[in-house]
């Protein structure tokens, strides 16, 4: 009869089904590396009541104070509404589901609706609905037409919750991520509903629980004339992180060792359990790599060995959000086993010879494109003859630039509106001129690989042409170029690269274009 | 086993007390013994319109939270209990029914339930209109007053009003018995109404305020003081309610009313307090204490925004006070990249630790978005890349202060940094 309530994460996507909201084996393999930090809570079915408030305690680490708020406010039964704030990734959810289990007397009916997988009011009163109608006529409720206005909804949310609170029994309806709500179309309304649902019920056995990442402030102008209850799910702190992370590691030594080392200055970056644990995964196996015996527990050499290991990697973490897994591992990489179009890639040490560059998988003309869009959003377009001179650019340019000189005050107001309004847009026409430029420039470099017969200048335009238009939409779908809307005047699309200048150079540097020569600084 | 016996008779009477926080009859009981309150006001107009059988209409008006809708039910408990046959209730709520169509459907739908009539759903609307007046009628004829409960009145004021204009023409008519009572937070309810509507509703106002101190006190003694028949133990009722007493005549318990009411004296700010005090019984030993209502006070005031910002990572810092600072310079409109500039102008001058690749910097900068202390300047420019929308700070300065002031991790370069401008 009790609704089936996992404190995982998939709970949160498997309710957002319709037919079946929590069957565990369809939403397992949902389960995000996030949750899987924490294990999962013990089976605390048939204990008594201390033991499992300590199983509860045990099971949220550094959330005391929190839970022990929740088991007061929830139950017994009648209870004014409550809203759970917090950042993200602070175990709102996961404390919530978790005292629902726990509280006593134990509800019989938990209605979970988590907004962020129910994107339309239809949605959520469907997934409600259907929560809280008895098991054995779901086959005829299905039948049933959803409401899609609000007064149907209450009215039908009305009539099954009276069903079941005429039994005595106390219902949960739990709203979460209500802060997505807001943006929404007609968001305001639906939240001013979901939020007065306590005084258009007027049930006192229903308990309604919010949980939203925005501070209360983004819902006093929608309450109705309860306000509810609130409470704070604040950051963790820095021990409360190791505890969290060290809970369930298979050599708690060796890992404690590591995150007093790691954990302090990631912590300073970012102070969100989940990419921190992100971070660390990687970073823990490179820690480990110099151990022959994982199992080993170290002693002060072996972690002043580790540490001085450790070190280098550590600041290119401290300067990454996320890795990206490399095809072929940087050793092999420096033994020249590369093949294919490796062959036009270097490996230029930017930073840090540790550093992992990303690879490019893109045909050098989609490179060539790439960096010409580049230069027509960042150059203006009145130096386009200037730079892309037939007689050779880099001589041009130079004289350029110093009679472009302005007066400081002039200049330092052009940087700043550089900097306010971003990459300027470009007509196709400009794209195509400077891409012609710029690959006639650096010809030897393109004859090495492409075909000879569509780089024939005259007699395979054609050919180019249709290539290029075919590679720029390639670029537009994987969002290095977006599309803007075109200009009034000329009626024609208009583009922008969305290319910052540092991949544009890595981009440069692996067909060995001399981009710099081309920017046009202020 | 004593210890555990008073643990049970503990949450027996913690029971009691949070089914009577929940129970807004409950609390507004009181009333009823009290002259010359709305409540008798209310009863007694809408008690001689039932009786003289003619029509009115009179609206409720003031903050949530403060018994409008408490009074409406109180009221029609007695009256029906008064007048069982005389009267049918129709509610409607501008929230679900803003819409004329639901509107009249609603009240078409609730008029068969009252008397037995069966409803169609497939009923259009004008025929429900026809439906309601003939209704309004042969109800007035058999001496039957229906009562239109309409809550959230602001709400059916908008659009064209044709629910109000349609209810409120009906009730000119000699032959139709109702009365209209219109339940709004906002005091000017009655000027949004059309001129046709306004001339033909009755400008009685019941205006409901926030209580005084003393009401305050009184509804808090109402509300907790356990009664001889709550069938809880005759001596711990004694003992609960001698240590209530005390805690009342003290005068810090004096202070946190005061300080509760000073930022909201709603009766559901009062209830929320007293709900918190109540779950935070002491279960050792079975009583309510001073602390548990300071600690309901210290849960009521806090900060959120103070809150989040001791959440913060001490880049996500940086990145707010290179904003403060680009605000301090009266740079009219900045954003992510403007802020890595000045970033890197401190980092370059300071050569501190703390100077991280900006896609690290653009997730700290996303937290704090994420965190809503910051937001995009405008809404425009959806297509536009984040790092080029004009961003602004949704914090002041002073709270900037006090946060860098009260965070231990804090370097004191960021305290010095954000200190240097306010005095150059």
């Amino acid at each position: 009869m009790s609704q089936p309530v996992t404190p995982r994460r998939t709970t949160r996507s498997s309710a957002g089904s319709v037919s079946d909201p929590a069957s565990p084996s369809k939403s397992r393999p949902k389960s995000t590396p996030r949750r899987q930090l924490i294990p999962a809570a013990a089976k605390e079915e048939g204990e008594d009541e201390r033991s499992s408030i300590n199983v509860l305690l045990e099971a949220l680490p550094g959330r005391r104070a929190q839970a022990s708020d929740l088991l007061r406010l929830l139950a017994p039964a009648p209870a004014l509404p409550l809203l759970l704030y917090g950042g993200a990734a602070t175990g709102k959810t996961r404390a919530l589901l978790l005292a629902l289990r726990h509280i006593r007397p134990r509800p019989q009916r938990v209605a979970y609706a988590a907004l962020r997988s129910l994107p339309s009011p239809r949605a959520l009163f469907a997934s409600l609905l259907s929560q809280l109608s008895p098991p054995p006529s779901s086959s005829a409720s299905s039948r049933q037409r959803v409401p899609d206005k609000p007064s149907d909804f209450v009215a039908a949310l009305r009539d099954a919750l009276a069903g079941l609170c005429a039994q005595g029994e106390a219902v949960y309806l739990v709203f979460d991520n209500l802060e997505v709500v807001r943006s929404w179309e007609k968001g305001g309304q639906l939240l001013a509903l979901i939020l007065r649902l306590h005084d258009l019920l007027r049930l006192p056995q229903v308990v309604l629980v919010y949980v939203s990442s925005a501070t209360p402030d983004a819902y006093y102008s929608m309450t109705g004339s309860v306000e509810p209850n609130h409470i704070y799910f604040p950051d963790y702190t820095v021990d409360e992180v190791r505890d969290i992370l060290i809970r369930g590691h298979p050599n708690p030594k060796l890992y404690a060792s590591f995150l007093s080392v790691a954990l302090t200055p990631l912590f300073r970056v970012t102070r969100r359990v989940d990419e921190l644990g992100a971070a660390l995964e990687p970073l823990f196996r490179r820690y480990c790599e110099p151990l022959g015996d994982l199992e080993a527990v170290p002693d002060e050499s072996i972690k002043r060995r580790l540490f001085e290991h450790i070190q280098p990697h550590l600041a290119v973490a401290l300067n990454e959000t996320f890795s990206v897994p490399m095809r072929a591992s940087v050793d092999q990489f420096k033994d020249g086993n590369s093949g294919g179009k490796a062959s036009t890639k270097r490996q230029f040490g930017s930073r840090d010879s540790l550093s992992t560059e990303l690879e490019f998988h893109m045909s050098v003309s989609a490179k060539y494109l790439l960096l010409s869009a580049f230069l027509a959003s960042r150059n203006p377009a009145t130096l386009d003859a200037a730079l892309f001179d037939s007689t050779g650019g880099s001589d041009n340019h130079r004289r350029k630039r110093k009679s472009s000189q302005a007066s400081m005050n002039m200049k330092d107001t052009m940087v700043e509106e550089m900097l306010m309004k971003g990459p300027g847009t470009f007509p196709l026409e400009r794209l195509l001129a400077i891409f012609q430029c710029i690959t006639s420039v650096s010809e030897d470099a393109l004859n090495d690989v492409e075909c000879p017969d569509s780089m024939m200048n005259g007699s395979g335009m054609t050919g180019l042409m249709s290539d290029v238009l075919l590679q720029l939409s390639t670029l537009c779908n994987s969002n290095f170029l977006s599309k803007s809307r075109s200009c009034p005047l000329e009626g024609s699309a208009r583009y922008r690269s969305n290319i910052d200048e540092d991949l544009a150079l890595k981009v440069a540097r692996s067909v060995s274009f001399p981009l710099s020569k081309y920017i046009y600084r202020r | 086993m004593v210890a555990a016996a008073a643990a049970s008779v503990a949450s027996q009477a913690q029971a009691v007390l949070r089914g009577r926080l929940c129970d807004p009859g409950f609390v507004h009981s009181a009333l009823r013994s009290s002259p010359d309150t709305n409540y008798s006001k209310l009863k007694y107009l809408v008690a001689s319109s039932v009786s003289e059988a003619c029509n009115n209409s009179v609206l409720l008006l003031g903050p949530r939270g403060c018994g409008k809708a408490a009074v409406v039910d109180m009221v029609l408990e007695d009256l029906k209990k008064e007048h069982p046959d005389a009267i049918s209730v129709i509610r409607l709520n501008g929230m679900l029914h803003s819409d004329d169509n639901c509107a009249t459907k609603e009240i078409a739908r609730q008029l068969c339930l009252e008397h037995q009539l069966s409803f169609s759903k497939m009923a259009s609307s004008d025929d429900n209109t026809e439906f309601i007046i003939d209704m309004l009628r042969e109800c007035g004829l058999a001496h039957k007053t229906i009562l239109f409960i309409l809550e959230e009145f602001d709400l059916f004021a908008q659009g064209k009003q044709r629910l109000l204009y349609s209810l409120l023409d009906a009730m000119q008519s000699l032959t139709s018995q109702a009365v209209v009572i219109g339940v709004s937070c906002r005091l000017d309810a009655d000027q949004l109404l059309e001129k046709r509507v306004r001339s033909r509703f009755s400008h009685r106002k019941l205006l409901f305020v926030p209580s005084s101190l003393e009401d305050t006190q009184r509804l808090v003694e109402h509300l907790l003081i356990l009664a001889k028949d709550s069938g809880l133990p005759a001596k711990y009722i004694t003992d609960y309610n001698s240590r209530l007493t005390n805690i009342f005549s003290d005068k810090k318990f004096k202070g946190i009313l005061n300080s509760l009411m000073d930022a909201d004296a709603t009766t559901s700010n009062i209830l929320r307090f007293l709900f918190r005090a109540v779950s935070y019984m002491d279960m050792e030993s079975g009583f309510l204490s001073m602390e548990s209502f300071l600690k309901a006070l210290s849960s009521l005031q806090r900060q959120p925004k103070m809150d989040s910002l001791q959440d913060l990572s001490i880049l996500e810092l940086y990145i707010l006070v290179c904003m403060h600072r680009l605000e301090d310079k009266e740079q009219s409109s900045y954003n992510f990249t403007s802020i890595m500039k000045e970033y890197r102008s401190i980092q370059d001058a300071y050569k501190t630790s703390d100077k991280y690749a900006s896609t690290v910097c653009f997730r700290a900068f996303e937290h704090l978005l994420d965190r809503e202390l910051i937001s995009f300047g405008d809404n425009r420019g959806r297509n536009q890349a984040l790092e080029y929308r004009p961003v602004k700070l949704l914090i002041s300065s002073r709270e900037l202060a006090q946060s860098l002031k009260l965070n231990t991790t804090c370097p004191a370069l960021l305290q010095k940094l954000f200190d240097r401008e306010r005095y150059m």
